[in-house]
């Protein structure tokens, strides 16, 4: 539904929706902070997941200097370095299926958390890796989002 | 203490907590934390404690698998993000499940929680 709405492959619209961020928490109180928060957490997991599978390189445009991931317990620091783990990653297709996302603002002034969990889908691997992952987001000055924190985990059974 | 090791001691203690007496979480919200249980949200510790202790479960054993941790941003926040497995008493298999606490620090150098968010991982 949001993808009718929202034009979810288009890079600007989800880049946009950080603009109204400061209006929306000083004149129309919780309820709508909670509906934009949590159409802000369903555009960049679509987003994010998109290009994950389309375009992984692209995904750098989501990190900056300062961005950490924890990948499987590994802990990288940077957009360069999780750039380089997420290119070098034991499989060159995928496809994420997205089962829950659930979204809360941080304290950290716009910020957001989004906790994620769906199943993977490897080329030739007949059954699926279920996994879970968080992401904190921070505005940009330009009213887009960029990631600061990410973390991964598969969920074994 | 090393922020790992803070991780692994919240961890520990909140799932304590939570086993054996679960109205004593309450210290560790405040007004503003927020809770997302399966999806439903609460804010608050008076309601967030009311919530967890009306959950249909009287007894519960959480054990952890992972926990992963990191340092959130200028004022001393930690996210931490945790897999394990919950046993009900009376149930035969254990139900899987993953949950993110937003960790920040109080004027007297302790932590509280700010979000949290649980969900049961299902095959």
């Amino acid at each position: 539904m949001l993808s009718t709405l929202f034009h979810f492959h288009d890079p600007l619209y989800f880049h946009a929706l950080g603009l109204d961020w400061e209006g929306i928490r000083l004149e129309r109180g919780r309820e709508k902070m909670e509906e934009h928060v949590e159409m802000v957490g369903r555009a960049f997991v679509d987003h994010y997941y998109h290009l994950f599978d389309k375009d992984r390189a692209a995904l750098s445009s989501l990190y900056q200097q300062t961005s950490m991931l924890t990948f499987e317990g590994q802990k990288i620091v940077g957009v360069e370095e999780i750039s380089s783990k997420l290119n070098q990653l034991p499989f060159d297709h995928c496809q994420h299926e997205v089962s829950t996302i659930d979204s809360q603002p941080s304290s950290c002034t716009g910020g957001i958390m989004v906790f994620v969990s769906g199943s993977l889908q490897l080329p030739g691997e007949e059954h699926h890796l279920r996994f879970s992952q968080m992401f904190h987001l921070i505005p940009t000055p330009q009213g887009s989002f960029y990631v600061q924190n990410d973390i991964f985990r598969l969920n074994y059974g | 203490m090393d922020p790992d090791q803070l991780a692994k001691a919240f961890v520990e203690h909140y799932y304590t907590t939570f086993d054996a007496n679960r109205a004593g979480l309450a210290s560790l919200y405040q007004d503003e934390s927020m809770l997302t249980f399966e999806g439903q949200k609460t804010q608050g510790s008076q309601n967030i404690v009311a919530k967890l202790t009306t959950l249909p479960f009287q007894q519960c054993q959480h054990s952890i698998t992972t926990v992963d941790c990191q340092p959130s941003g200028p004022v001393g926040g930690m996210l931490v993000f945790v897999s394990g497995n919950l046993q009900l008493a009376g149930e035969q298999h254990a139900l899987k499940f993953s949950q993110m606490f937003h960790l920040m620090p109080t004027p007297q150098g302790s932590f509280y929680v700010l979000n949290d968010i649980f969900r049961l991982n299902y095959a």
